[in-house]
């Protein structure tokens, strides 16, 4: 990635680390997995599984948007679960416990039941064989004749007793099927498919009886339902064990427990429907207020001081909503009367300034009067004459551009925009400034003015501009060469200018811009201009919809650019030149010491801090990083208000005076191109 | 504005309130068991069969013979429509041979079996059992039930397979054999109907139904098995005197294995070709056959629609075949008759609980004639009335005015106990009696009531007939017969021909017992098509009124209430009627569910009949 951009060059490595995890929302771990892998299509995989994700995501957009933003859902929806839980957890329990008692009563009662009709198959049994005994007992097969009826008699009464409430079967011991002892069963019982087999040989293992829960089958077609079953080993009159069993039906206590579960599952259902209307009431009462401030404020925050909150009632949010009128209110008061003062002191400015001039011209007319006279005059004399003119030209062009800067704070800065060619203006300027290159000895190069450059600009206020960087150059170039560099693409033309010279300290690239600001306070003034010309220039730039950057670092001198749309209403989305040169010592690798290196990353840090605002992420082509930086970073330059002129620009040089810088100064010229090309990064401004 | 809003919103709170007690109120309402209501109809729930079942099992490897046969009774015992499992204890042979429909025998206390020859040396596979028991009953392959007594003793082979060296059943007797209660359990009465082939000689337009009872398994496809019998045609014993509708060769359709009505209660039963050109009163009548069959069966039947060769025949729903046949048990006679203190003929509306007879009109109302004993025909126009001393037998009209005129027979009998038995009309019109004189005993029938008795021919019938009473259907006769001592009853059907000079001839064929183990039969009554109420005592016992399938099988409706000291008894082929019995304390009846009731003094109660 750091080969990529500009941008990401500077960012080594600490400065960039932060900025990622400070953008995004800390979202909850759900939430980080949907943005990164389901909202932002992360999923490394096919395409249909990519398709897939797609298809599932779209709806749920707008439903993770609501559940973002709204704390009603969030509330309503957390209430809800959690009393559907609470109500589910009693409603297990309630049931259980039902239950519980329902099948002990059953159970118990049952068992009795069944125990009464055990014994009376024995009774019957003892009964049958005693009779039976009389008639012929010596005859071994004689006994045996009458199981089958007696078997069926026997369970025929047994069951008899409790019509509906149980069913009785027997069943042969083991798997013993012959001798009467087929399986019978009353109230169309299926009985193999009823008994459960492990009944079956608990039953045949011991004599006591057992009991199980089972599910009855019905051979008549009728529903099968749960059943306690009740079994016993029992003899018949021959004395051959047999197994009998009762089945009663859970029928009444299905229903009945059927019943609880209804009407807990009707009870639960509206507690969690009431208590979620209560919290939404609830919710409700809370939130609209604070969503009412929260619009105010947005109101507020967009300039319609006049807003405020409705307020009814003296509860608590009745005082938040007076505490936030009376706060709009006195911060209403507050601007008003700044505005106030900063519109009087611009007037101030302006009015100081027109009414200077009238004397400042009949003053003007006297000096030069005594000027011309000055040959007349003793020495001393003549020397103040010239003195006198000389301040007074730079009377005369601070009020200029004091006028020009209040004109631009006013808004009344108009464009006279046309198409131009900007290589003829900076021919202009470059000759305008020759003079002064050859008294520095500087040599002006301009590169780039094969092809014409044609924007729609205002060709005196390009012009100022370029004039003001080119001498700027020459100026603080320490006699090395400057560079004026011309070139067009995407949109957008651009005009840098660079220098050899000292450059510009950590922090300066932003603040050259500001008005009437000077790299060395000790400086005279008298071989400055104004320290107007940068906020002027920056100004003109803003008006065109243009960029005015600066980029510099300790000894390696800086560079200056100016970027243009190349229709006046177009939006800049890059600029074809880079800002930071290639031959900058960064980009010519990093063979130097220590404190060079330090200050060239320091030095366009605040660039990257305003590059901050735009969206971070580097995009591998120039262009589209720049699209996405850019629209957003210029109207808010475009205004002209003069409070707001100072935060804006980005790195530029001025030239440094340390000593370190001096020396470092002369590698850039030695040093070769490097065939290594940065484009421009997202640093829009 | 809060006190714009509480200025507002004064009135509410009372509305509130207003609408908080109405809530409250309703929900009360909700929480209390309601004490009125709207009416609604309450379906019967159908009661809960109790039934045993007894499900067959295989025979088990290497199953000893007493358990093999053991296992084969039991698994006759079972609801196997086929005796699948049964047919699994015998060799591969016998199960071809084998017909359990062929007949049933029921045993007392089911069979017993005996070892009546052990293998031994020289033939190890061979091995027979017999079964004993006292028998009770047989059931024929028509399904007909019949009386019986005496020792079974059939005897049961069996062999061991050579391949398989299991024992198997090779020879047996043909049928299946249960004891009293198992059959009790798996076979239920049935009453098919056929029409009295003689009936249209006696004018009525309508052909009367005739009961004609059979045995059928239970649980075995109920419907269809009743159908199919009844399509068979009538048992043996009705046959001469009944005819079916359904033509000859008429069967069900083939493939078809299960009737079944749908759920508005009708039943379609599709016949094969041979149905397929009736008409449409003779299709009515297969209806109605079907419906009388089927009335008393579980699921119910309300329609019943014949199907020949895929076309529908026709479709009859229940209230239209009472006007396609007559049945006994659907006529309602309009009064009790008695014969009060003053031995005149009275009457009291029948099924009332009114106890102030009045004199019926006509002579034998008028008390001229003491009566002993009355019968009024059918249509409740004539009667007929023996003198008290039993001699003469009279017969009036019942309309006012008239004399009584000559009696139409006299007999010559001794005494009292040797003279007139009471009179019975059957539903033609023609006056049944017996003359119990011991020189002549004779049973009698007059024509229309008058003219030339005709002797009845009873051919195999010894002793005396002490009482008769036709069955409403004019194809049975009851007779009670007293035969050494024994006074027992006895169920025939008649026959009419009309001779070469003329002359009817009518004689009362296949007498058989039907209360076999009643030996002294008091009095009785037709209660039913095919049941009657018996006053009678058994062997040992003491006197007792039950109910008597005229096959001799016990039904399955409990006895009425006991009551001791039964001269005569009355009912009426409509079980809505009360029984009505002169005893002790007189005239007595019991409505359905109730008790006993006094209702006044008098003899000889009758209904229509």
């Amino acid at each position: 990635m750091s080969q990529d951009s500009a941008a990401s060059t500077p960012g080594r490595s600490g400065a960039r680390a932060g900025r990622p995890v400070g953008r995004k929302p800390a979202g909850s771990r759900w939430g980080r997995f949907l943005e990164g892998g389901l909202l932002h299509g992360g999923v490394q995989g096919s395409p249909v599984l990519r398709l897939f994700v797609r298809w599932v995501r779209r709806p749920l957009l707008p439903v993770m948007r609501l559940w973002r933003r709204n704390i009603q859902l969030k509330v309503v929806v957390t209430t809800l679960l959690m009393s559907l839980g609470v109500v589910l957890l009693l409603g297990f329990v309630v049931i259980g416990q039902v239950r519980n008692g329902l099948l002990d009563a059953k159970v118990k009662a049952s068992q009795s039941q069944a125990t009464g009709g055990f014994s009376v198959a024995k009774q019957k049994a003892d009964e049958a064989s005693s009779g039976t005994g009389d008639d012929g007992g010596a005859v071994d097969g004689r006994p045996a004749q009458n199981v089958i009826e007696w078997m069926s008699n026997l369970v025929e009464s047994l069951s008899s007793g409790g019509q509906g409430a149980f069913d009785v079967v027997t069943l042969p011991a083991g798997d013993d099927s012959g001798g009467g002892r087929g399986p019978r069963a009353s109230g169309y019982v299926d009985p193999s498919a009823s008994v459960p087999e492990d009944l079956r040989e608990r039953v045949d293992s011991s004599t006591a009886a057992a009991q199980s829960y089972t599910r009855i089958v019905y051979s008549s077609g009728k529903d099968s339902q749960p059943a306690l079953v009740i079994g016993k080993q029992v003899n018949d009159p021959n004395g051959d064990p047999y197994q009998l069993y009762y089945l009663f039906p859970l029928t009444q206590e299905e229903k009945s427990l059927s019943l609880v579960k209804g009407t807990l599952a009707t009870a639960g259902l509206f507690v969690v429907v009431l208590l979620g209307a209560i919290a939404w009431l609830v919710v409700r009462q809370v939130v609209t207020p604070v969503r009412m401030a929260a619009s105010i404020a947005e109101r507020l925050s967009a300039g319609r001081l006049q807003e405020r909150m409705k307020v009814t009632g003296e509860d608590d949010i009745a005082r938040l909503g007076e505490a936030f009128n009376k706060m709009a209110q006195n911060l209403q008061l507050k601007i008003n009367q700044l505005e106030d003062l900063s519109r009087m002191q611009r007037r101030f400015v302006s009015d100081v300034s027109h009414e200077l001039r009238t004397p400042l011209t009949t003053v003007r007319m006297a000096a030069d009067v005594i000027h011309e006279a000055r040959e007349d005059f003793d020495p001393v004399t003549a020397r103040s004459a010239e003195l006198l003119a000389d301040q007074l030209d730079r009377f005369e062009s601070l009020l200029a551009d004091l006028l020009e800067i209040s004109r631009f704070d006013a808004g009344a800065a108009a464009l006279e925009a046309e198409p131009i060619d900007l290589r003829e203006v900076v021919r202009r300027v470059v000759s305008g400034a020759e003079p002064l290159a050859e008294r520095k000895g500087t040599r002006i190069r301009v590169l780039g003015d094969q092809q014409p450059v044609v924007a729609e600009a205002d060709a005196r206020r390009v012009e100022r501009v370029l004039r003001n960087l080119v001498v700027n150059a020459v100026e603080h170039g320490e006699g090395k060469d400057v560079v004026v560099r011309l070139a067009a693409a995407g949109g957008a033309v651009a005009v840098a200018v660079r220098d050899y010279g000292v450059g510009l300290k950590p922090g300066e690239a932003t603040r050259v811009f500001s008005r009437f600001w000077r790299a060395d306070p000790a400086r005279a003034r008298t071989t400055g201009g104004t320290g107007l010309g940068l906020s002027i220039a920056l100004e003109d730039a803003r008006l065109h919809g243009g960029w005015l950057q600066a980029w510099g670092e300790p000894g390696g001198g800086s560079q200056f650019r100016l970027t243009l749309p190349r229709t006046a209403d177009e939006p800049l989305r890059g600029s074809p030149i880079p800002l930071e040169p290639t031959d900058s010592r960064r980009g010519r690798g990093l063979d130097e010491d220590g404190s060079p290196g330090d200050g060239s990353r320091t030095a366009t840090v605040p660039a990257q801090q305003t590059a901050g605002q735009a969206p971070a992420i580097p995009a591998r082509d120039p262009i589209a990083a720049r699209s996405a930086a850019v629209p957003t970073a210029d109207p808010t330059a475009l205004p002209g208000n003069g409070a707001r002129v100072v935060p804006r620009p980005a790195s530029g040089t001025r030239r440094q005076d340390g000593s370190p810088a001096s020396g470092a100064a002369g590698r850039p010229e030695a040093g070769p191109e490097d065939a290594k090309t940065q484009g421009e990064a997202t640093r829009g401004r | 504005m809060v006190a714009d809003r509480a200025g507002g919103r004064r009135p509410r709170p009372a509305h509130a309130v207003a609408y908080a007690a109405c809530g409250v109120v309703l929900l009360a309402g909700c929480a209390s068991m309601p004490d009125s209501g709207d009416l609604r109809g309450v379906e019967s729930t159908p009661r809960q069969d109790t039934q045993v079942r007894v499900f067959a099992m295989p025979p088990r490897e290497d199953a000893q013979p007493p358990e093999i046969v053991q296992g084969f009774l039991e698994a006759l015992t079972s609801d196997d429509p086929h005796y699948e499992t049964a047919r699994k204890y015998l060799t591969a042979e016998a199960a071809r041979n084998w017909r359990p429909e062929a007949s049933t025998t029921v045993l007392a206390n089911g069979p017993g079996t005996e070892v009546a020859h052990a293998p031994n040396r020289e033939n190890a596979d061979d091995y027979s059992l017999a079964l004993t028991g006292t028998e009770v009953a047989t059931v024929d392959a028509q399904q007909s039930y019949a009386p019986a007594d005496g020792q079974y003793s059939e005897t049961v082979h069996l062999t061991r397979n050579a391949k398989t060296g299991q024992w198997r059943i090779d020879l047996l007797p043909q049928g299946v054999v249960m004891g009293q209660s198992d059959f009790q359990r798996n076979y239920m009465p049935v009453n098919k109907y056929y029409f009295a082939s003689q009936a249209e000689a006696g004018g009525t337009s309508q052909p009367a139904a005739v009961a004609d009872p059979v045995y059928v398994r239970r649980r075995v496809d109920l419907m269809t098995q009743v159908v199919r019998s009844l399509i068979n045609g009538p048992t043996s014993l009705l046959e001469p005197v009944v005819r079916s509708s359904f033509p000859t060769g008429t069967a069900l359709e083939k493939g078809v294995d299960s009737l079944t009505p749908d759920d508005r209660n009708k039943l379609t039963v599709p016949l094969n070709d041979k149905a397929a050109r009736v008409g449409t009163d003779k299709c009515d009548e297969m209806a109605a056959q079907l419906l009388f069959t089927l009335e008393n069966l579980t699921p119910a039947v309300d329609e019943v629609e014949l199907q020949a060769g895929g076309a529908q025949l026709c479709s009859l729903a229940e209230d239209r075949a009472q006007a396609v046949a007559a049945r006994g048990s659907a006529q309602h006679p309009d009064y009790l008759y008695f014969i009060d203190a003053k031995n005149r003929l009275v009457r009291l509306p029948a099924g009332g609980n009114g106890t102030q007879p009045e004199p019926v009109p006509g002579a034998l109302g008028e008390g001229d004639q003491a009566l002993r004993s009355v019968a009024v025909s059918r249509d409740e126009r004539t009667a007929a009335g023996v003198g008290l001393d039993g001699r003469a037998l009279y017969v009036a009209s019942l309309a006012s005015g008239g004399s009584l005129g000559d009696p139409v027979l006299v007999s010559q009998g001794k005494t009292e106990q040797d003279r007139l038995t009471p009179p019975s009309w059957d539903e033609r019109g023609d006056l049944w009696v017996a003359d119990r004189d011991p020189d002549d005993p004779r049973l009698l029938l007059l024509q229309q009531g008058k003219g030339e008795p005709v002797e009845v021919g009873t051919p195999g019938l010894e002793g005396r007939v002490q009482a008769v009473r036709v069955a409403a259907d004019g194809v049975r006769v009851a007779l009670v017969v007293e035969q050494d001592g024994e006074r027992s009853l006895l169920i025939g059907r008649i026959e009419r021909r009309t001779k070469t000079d003329g002359k009817p001839e009518v004689t009362v064929a296949e007498l058989r017992s039907a209360a076999p183990e009643l030996e002294e039969v008091t009095a009785m009554s037709w209660a039913g098509d095919s049941r009657l109420v018996v006053v009678g005592r058994e062997q040992g016992g003491v006197q007792q009124i039950r109910y008597v399938q005229v096959d001799g099988s016990t039904p399955e409706a409990p006895a009425p209430a006991a009551l001791t000291g039964v001269e005569e008894i009355a009912a009426s082929e409509d079980d809505r009627m009360p029984l009505v019995a002169y005893s002790e304390d007189g005239i007595v009846r019991l409505p359905s569910g109730a008790q006993w009731q006094k209702v006044t003094a008098g003899t000889a109660p009758v209904y229509p009949g």
